[in-house]
């Protein structure tokens, strides 16, 4: 029997075909811009390509396909479905795309896509992020409507099956955060996506925002649904302008179909989406600091327990999160938990999406499946480092987690540690360092940013962090001592061990990732 | 210092846009400086009548957070970021050779500043120039600016 949500969106996707139709007989002229290709010129590209187009063609502005190294880009599709991909493009060039429709495809010899895995990302870059007719009519909110026609607690079971876990970092089944909300009794509880991602390093869940944000919002209704939830929150970072922008048309264009509002898509379900901005700061990510930030608090965090499943936003409970993770829901309510859990490995499903970037020939944006080596994920999908030169060592993780060295390169990503000396996957960055960096000065930027960015709330992470650095900048100086490594090494258990969040519980991370990898160069320079 | 008009505008405006709770505090902070480029501390005092916080709280949410200033930002920034991506595409030697750059101008129009991340790390290295960010930069690219900026 077809549910009251399938017969709603089967007729919203008939007039999106209809209206659709307008455009079959036509050249389609895509231009990815996100907020880093418009920095290499792409909205003065989508500028030029928009006043010359002629009647035959129509323009649309998507998100980044994630090949930032050769941002600019433009795909030209003419009607027969044929394909060009123009890379680097320059406003210059626009005449010479224009008149080129119909090219033979320039596209497999630079197929970005070749080992990677897409569910996630699948449609960046392709599909409009601005229009939902394309997303209803690539299967989207299919998964909605499934999990619309079920109960919570097979939804979540559902979710339970497919061995999803959070994708911000801590990586936390994501059907056990919603089960224990939803169990908790009180009047209301809320759902705050968190697209925070104030991490260096880390840009995936903006390049998300960008090219997908319908994507994001499915999983959100999804989440929401299960755990008992009627007000959702999405929190973008402060300086996420163009996020911002997609995300809330997004939700302005669900919200007039009837897939956010009142009685969604028929199902009686009722459920209403507010967007909120960050005011910056690494620590703010951190999901009971978020609440604080919410509430109109200091950026600190709060004492667990009380988990936010229990008492989190205005003290109701709270499910928060990643926008990744609930990107990966629709797929596994339209295609089953079992399709969802092919991906990956024995110990994790799915795929990750991966922000490279560094001394890389291919920086950018990539999902491979969990399992996936660094190996191949920074000589085969990266390029390797530019111009042919050794590696001296990678970051993974960012500034909560450590570098590993060339020789670690064959460990293959999964939750939550990747090496006992603290290097983790967190939310998946990825930044390759070539022989002329100094792994101990990247150290030390590591260490100074953890210093930074701490909030000061608890005193072994305020006081201990700086004196991280401090040791450190002695050894780089040329005036360090023994002493300095026994220092380095206290700081790191004292800090880890008494701070209430995450921040503080990793900044040691690096120090023993350095002394654990790079320990004769540390002692070599302890030797003055 | 506002004069009372001033504050009496601020006060009807957070009036009709925010709702008298806690939780608009920062939605009212991110509004105030948008309109004024940072946070003037009689403006933190009219959104702490508006929403019954005392200022003392006001003031330590505004300087707890990193995108939110209490002071007069310089006219122009070039932010230049110093994140392991861009250091790994160069990014130490652009912002040594843009200080020199302005040095040699002796301008104290212009700031310049270190960013941790940028967040557009395959694009590196990135710098930003009052609110555009540029990627790839490149000597020349700042060089201009710099040129520009002092010539304002």
């Amino acid at each position: 029997m077809t549910s009251h949500a399938q017969r709603a969106l089967d007729s919203l996707k008939a007039s999106a075909t209809q209206r659709a139709a307008a455009h079959s007989d036509m050249t389609r002229i895509v231009v990815q811009v996100g907020h880093c290709s418009a920095a290499v010129g792409a909205d003065q590209v989508a500028k030029a390509l928009a006043s010359q187009v002629p009647d035959s063609s129509y323009i649309v502005t998507t998100g980044c396909d994630g090949a930032c190294y050769d941002a600019p880009r433009v795909v030209v599709t003419s009607p027969d479905g044929a394909r060009s991909t123009f890379s680097g493009v320059k406003t210059e060039h626009v005449g010479r795309i224009l008149g080129s429709s119909g090219l033979p495809t320039q596209y497999e010899s630079a197929d970005p896509y070749v080992g990677q895995h897409r569910i996630v990302l699948d449609g960046c870059g392709e599909i409009d992020p601005t229009s939902l007719d394309e997303y209803l009519l690539a299967g989207g909110y299919s998964g909605l409507a499934s999990a619309l026609a079920k109960p919570q607690e097979k939804v979540i079971d559902e979710v339970k099956a497919s061995g999803l876990r959070g994708r911000g970092g801590a990586y936390f089944p994501a059907g056990m955060k919603w089960e224990s909300a939803r169990k908790f009794p009180s009047p209301d509880r809320y759902l705050v996506v968190n697209c925070e991602e104030g991490e260096p390093g880390i840009f995936k869940d903006r390049h998300l925002m960008e090219g997908m944000p319908h994507r994001i919002i499915e999983g959100a209704l999804i989440a929401a649904y299960a755990a008992g939830v009627h007000s959702i929150y999405i929190y973008i970072n402060a300086e996420a302008d163009l996020s911002t922008e997609r995300m809330k048309q997004a939700v302005d264009q669900a919200a007039r179909a009837g897939i956010i509002g009142e009685d969604v898509l028929g199902s009686g379900y009722n459920v209403s989406v507010t967007l909120r901005r960050g005011a910056g700061g690494y620590v703010c990510g951190e999901e009971t600091t978020l609440l604080n930030t919410m509430e109109g608090d200091r950026r600190e965090p709060r004492l667990r327990p009380p988990f936010p499943t229990e008492a989190g936003l205005f003290g109701r409970p709270t499910v928060i999160n990643n926008a990744e993770t609930l990107a990966s829901v629709p797929v596994i309510m339209a295609h089953g938990a079992a399709a969802f859990a092919e991906t990956g490995s024995e110990k994790a499903t799915g795929t990750k999406v991966i922000s490279l970037s560094g001394a890389l020939e291919r920086p950018g944006v990539v999902e491979v499946p969990m399992g996936t080596t660094l190996r191949e994920i920074v000589f085969g999908l990266g390029g390797g480092i530019i111009g042919g030169k050794a590696i001296a060592g990678v970051a993974v993780g960012g500034p909560s987690s450590g570098i590993l060295p060339d020789s670690m390169l064959e460990t293959a990503i999964a939750p939550g540690m990747l090496h006992e000396s603290g290097v983790m996957l967190g939310a998946g960055g990825v930044i390759a360092l070539d022989e002329n960096v100094d792994v101990l000065e990247a150290v030390r930027s590591l260490a100074k940013y953890n210093a930074d960015e701490s909030c000061g709330k608890c005193t072994p992470c305020r006081e201990g962090t700086p004196r991280m650095v401090d040791a450190l900048d002695r050894l780089l100086s040329g005036a360090g001592s023994p002493g300095d490594l026994d220092e380095l090494r206290g700081l790191a258990e004292v800090v880890g061990a008494a701070s209430l969040c995450g921040l503080g519980q990793a900044a040691g991370g690096p120090i023993n990732s350095a002394l654990h990898f790079f320990g004769d160069e540390l002692a070599a320079l302890a030797k003055g | 210092m506002a004069d009372r008009t001033q504050r009496n505008e601020l006060r009807a405006t957070l009036r009709e846009r925010f709702p008298r709770e806690r939780s608009q505090l920062l939605p009212a902070l991110q509004y105030i400086q948008d309109e004024h480029g940072y946070l003037p501390g009689w403006a933190m005092e009219v959104a702490g009548w508006h929403l019954g916080i005392p200022s003392s709280e006001v003031y330590g949410a505004a300087t707890s957070y990193t995108e939110l200033s209490t002071s007069e930002p310089a006219s122009h920034v070039i932010k230049i970021c110093t994140g392991l991506g861009c250091r790994a595409n160069g990014s130490l030697e652009l912002l040594e050779r843009t200080k020199q750059e302005l040095d040699s101008a002796d301008d104290g129009n212009v700031a310049v500043e270190e960013v941790p991340c940028g967040y557009m790390c395959a694009v590196a290295p990135v710098a930003k120039w009052d609110h555009d960010w540029i990627g790839r930069a490149t000597i020349d690219d700042l060089k201009a600016i710099a040129r520009e900026a002092t010539s304002i």
